[in-house]
């Protein structure tokens, strides 16, 4: 590792458990919760002290899904948690309420069925008001909440011409935005007299286009592809981005980011986080200057998940504890990191 | 070539392809003899022509088999295997809908024209043109010519063409076709309905005209294939109007008919093409090609037949007696889809509220007119895939039923607790369904919209969006509605507009118009009673059948 960086990742915990690779992982907005979700079709949810950062296991849902688990969401109320499964199927999970200590078991209250192949992403939009989700059958739909677990499709959107990878929507406002193997990303909303639709389309990179992350501040997009870069797309206009940075240092395709306020000074556009199928976490921090955007190198770590691709990195929502990174790896496990300054 | 929004999503022509996913079994033809029980005792080897060989591994095995290395046939895949399957979608249909081409038509009634008429092999063609076809013919010559043109002088024009190029004397549209589906989609929803109880209801009946959503729901939602009305669509019921009642009345067998109809959808040349209308006795099939309206356009440019040019007379009732005759463009209010929602509501004389959800999704309920009010009826127009989506959640939830594909455990306690204290909501009685948003007038064979380019400019879309790398589609999509839109229009003639959405208006049981009803009536009892006279099964009705899906993980790549 280099020594002149002026953070470090220092390994917190390890959770082991998954039988099969480790997929992706979600912190639960509200509460000290982290679920984890896998190739063996369960979820593991763990609770933690945000002072002590000690891990346990609270549940393991053998979730039913008749193949993967590929991500996992919560909604913003951190109520209700969605998985997202190549058996095609969104589950929606609460648990039950008849125990006040929080005993009560996870429930499946409803199946979202319709994509035809392998689900790839879900996430929840800043209210809670809406879902969205993609699949292998490159459709992105968006799925309304409505009250007692019902859902309503209010779109299906097949304007990506392949599997579609990542949805994320922007931190405020009802934009979508979602990845795919067509190299694209497409943005879509929703017209008040009619459907939603997809408002634009970024030719973004040279390959697929894995992962999506908004800037906190909403300002911002960051993509992440197979051709081994991240790009930061500044957003001019409703629908308008411009490329203002690249990315590089990663060895193979970069398969996850995560941007968070993290712990820099009020000009930081704050931390984000790549991984992929080098093993890498890279760290930076992002400023703006003028018309640009600058890179600041935190750190980086190899082999984080020892020779195995890791699949996400997720920052810790929790005020205080935005230095916490949470990874998920082919090695099955779970790993959280703290930033640190360096010889700290 | 383009597909309708159904059949789009399950065309995956992605990177995993056609024969990784093929699972066809291969066919052992000759059984394993008992010396084989032990595993891996053969061997594949392959030689120098590319053939393959089963030899055998252990020596012991080698010395008893008196046949030495077996050659090992390939596996052959045809047509029916492709459509029986859904394991690769894209390389069947595709294939099915080459087959069905205009190019195909233009051979057969060429060689048709050119062979004399004392052979006795000589083929009777017949077209039927679907009215949203003419609705889209005509809007867009009203366009391009400024002037406005009806369906009637366009469904003139067509005649003359076919006529007059192609030798096609017998060119019809569907509207009688759909009055006969009609009357026998609304016997059956009474049928049904008066075949359920309280425990076993057998309503809601969905909409069975749209191929999209009939080829989708035996995909993929199996559980909802006995809610479909069995009544076979305009265009299959023409196809058994022209083949036995017609062919009879002509005194010619089916395969001695050529039956072409042009339709607004891609989506129809699968329909056709199902074994369910097949004739096997006469090796012919109830409709023998489908084109679109766009194949139809080209097909008359290709001829140098100009479609604007008024012929004479086009505003005259066709008064040919050599050729025999059928009411021409009964209108049916309701929906430009059909009215299949509305000929069931007309039956029933009740007061009427119509809470809109959206363009594509009303829903209709009639009431009794007490001062209870008791809801007679309950129905839906739903149109496109993702309300289509929501109808299928719907129906499901209300019957309890479960997809194919479902996963995992069933919903727990916490959802039965709160159904127990909700009040039931009732149940739809009836969902007219339509694959496409905006029904049919704008299915995925009508022709493109004429406006896109030119009346768009006005929304003030900064054009330098290009430059950044954003392209914007709103243009197309405005220019596609403002489309849709007029097709509608014209559909309708301004003289019968689609049914008003006002709530609790009072409901008139609407009729068909045009033609001469009793002409019309007198004509389709002589039909039923032609049709059904031998004991068969109803020749109006059809059947739907469950397309299991199955996957190989091993070829699946992600």
């Amino acid at each position: 590792m280099q020594v002149d960086l002026p953070y470090e990742l220092k390994l917190i915990a390890t959770l082991s458990g998954h039988e099969d690779r480790a997929w992706h992982l979600a912190w639960n907005p509200t509460k000290p919760l982290l679920a984890s979700c896998s190739g063996d079709r369960s979820v593991r949810l763990y609770s933690y002290s945000p002072s002590a950062l000690d891990f346990r296991l609270a549940a393991s849902i053998p979730t039913g899904h008749t193949k993967s688990v590929r991500a996992v969401a919560w909604a913003p109320s951190g109520k209700t948690l969605v998985t997202a499964s190549f058996d095609a199927n969104i589950g929606v999970w609460e648990r039950e309420e008849d125990d006040e200590d929080g005993a009560g078991e996870w429930e499946c209250l409803t199946l979202l069925e319709g994509h035809e192949t392998e689900c790839k992403s879900v996430a929840y939009s800043s209210t809670g008001t809406l879902l969205a989700s993609c699949s292998r059958d490159k459709s992105v739909w968006v799925w309304e909440v409505q009250p007692d677990a019902d859902f309503e499709c209010l779109g299906v959107m097949m304007e990506h011409t392949q599997d579609v990878k990542c949805v994320a929507w922007h931190p405020t406002e009802e934009l979508l935005a979602s990845a795919s193997y067509d190299d694209t990303i497409r943005f879509y909303i929703d017209d008040p007299s009619d459907d939603w639709y997809c408002a634009a389309t970024i030719q973004a990179h040279e390959s697929t286009v894995w992962s999506l992350a908004w800037s906190p501040d909403g300002r911002f997009l960051a993509s992440a592809s197979d051709d081994k870069t991240v790009k930061i797309w500044k957003r001019t206009g409703q629908f308008q981005f411009k490329e203002v940075l690249v990315l590089t240092g990663h060895e193979r395709a970069v398969f996850s980011l995560a941007w968070g306020k993290g712990k820099g000074g009020a000009r930081s556009l704050g931390w984000l986080a790549s991984t992929g199928s080098d093993g890498i976490i890279f760290v930076r921090e992002l400023q703006e200057a003028e018309d640009t955007v600058t890179e600041r190198l935190l750190t980086k770590v190899h082999d984080a998940h020892g020779v195995h691709d890791i699949n996400t990195v997720a920052w810790c929502p929790t005020t205080g504890l935005e230095d916490i990174l949470g990874s998920a790896g082919d090695d099955g496990n779970c790993k959280i990191w703290r930033i640190e300054p360096t010889g700290v | 070539m383009a597909f309708s929004g159904a059949l789009t999503l399950t065309d995956l022509n992605d990177y995993l392809g056609p024969s990784q996913a093929c699972i066809k079994p291969v066919e052992q033809s000759n059984p394993s003899s008992k010396e084989e029980k032990g595993a891996a005792s053969t061997a594949i080897q392959v030689d120098l022509n590319g053939a393959y060989y089963e030899v055998s591994n252990d020596g012991l095995a080698a010395s008893k088999s008196t046949h030495g290395p077996r050659k090992l046939e390939q596996a052959q895949i045809n047509l029916n295997d492709c459509l029986a399957c859904s394991g690769c979608i894209t390389s069947a249909e595709s294939v099915l809908i080459t087959l069905q081409s205009h190019v195909e038509v233009l051979n057969v009634l060429d060689r048709i024209a050119t062979t004399s008429d004392l052979c006795d092999d000589r083929q009777v063609p017949v077209i039927s043109i679907a009215p949203q076809s003419l609705a889209s013919l005509a809007t867009a010559l009203s366009t391009r010519t400024k002037r406005p043109v009806s369906l009637l002088q366009v469904m003139r024009r067509v005649q003359a063409f076919f006529k007059e190029k192609l030798g096609v004397t017998r060119v019809y549209d569907t509207t009688f076709s759909r009055e006969v589906a009609l009357r026998e989609h609304v016997k059956e929803f009474f049928e049904r309905k008066e075949a359920s109880t309280a425990s076993d209801s057998r309503l809601p009946m969905l909409a069975s005209a749209c191929p999209g959503w009939i080829c989708y729901a035996e995909k993929a939602h199996a559980e909802m294939l006995p809610f479909i009305s069995n009544t076979k669509s305009p265009q299959q019921t023409m196809g058994t109007l022209v083949k036995s009642w017609m062919g009879s009345q002509w005194g010619k067998l089916p395969n001695q008919i050529y039956h072409v109809s042009i339709m607004p959808c891609y989506d129809k040349k699968l329909e056709a093409s199902r074994s369910d209308f097949y004739n096997e006795l006469y090796s012919s099939r109830d409709v023998d090609c489908v084109i679109t309206t766009g194949e139809l356009d080209q097909m008359m440019v290709e001829r140098c037949w100009d479609i604007s040019q008024p012929i004479p007379d086009e505003l005259v009732p066709l008064r040919d007696e050599s050729v025999p005759q059928l009411p021409e463009l009964i209108q049916h209010t309701g929906s430009s889809s059909g009215s299949y929602m509305h000929s069931i509501m007309a039956s029933l004389a009740a007061t009427c509220a119509s809470p809109i959800r959206n363009a594509d999704y009303e829903e209709w309920v009639l009431r009794k007119d007490t001062p209870e009010g008791d809801v007679l009826f309950k129905g839906a127009k739903c149109y496109g895939f993702r309300n289509l989506q929501n109808v299928v959640r719907k129906v499901g939830k209300g019957k309890g039923l479960r997809g194919v594909g479902a996963a995992g455990r069933l919903p727990g306690r916490a959802v039965a607790r709160r159904k127990a204290g909700q009040t039931e909501e009732r149940n739809y009685d009836y969902v007219e369904v339509m694959a496409c948003p905006g029904g049919c007038v704008n299915g995925g064979g009508q022709l493109k919209s004429a406006l896109v380019e030119k009346e768009n400019d006005q929304e003030g879309f900064t054009r330098d969006w290009n430059e950044s790398g954003v392209d914007l589609q709103q243009e197309v999509r405005w220019g596609n509605k403002e489309w849709t839109r007029r097709v509608e229009e014209t559909y309708w003639e301004g003289t019968i507009l689609p049914v008003q959405h006002e709530a609790h208006v009072a409901w008139k049981p609407a009729v068909a118009q045009g033609g001469n009803r009793e002409k019309v009536d007198e004509m389709v009892q002589r039909i039923s009673s032609a049709l059904t006279r031998d004991g068969k099964a109803n020749p109006l009705r059809t059947e739907y059948h469950t397309v299991e899906s199955e996957e190989i993980g091993l070829a699946v790549r992600w």
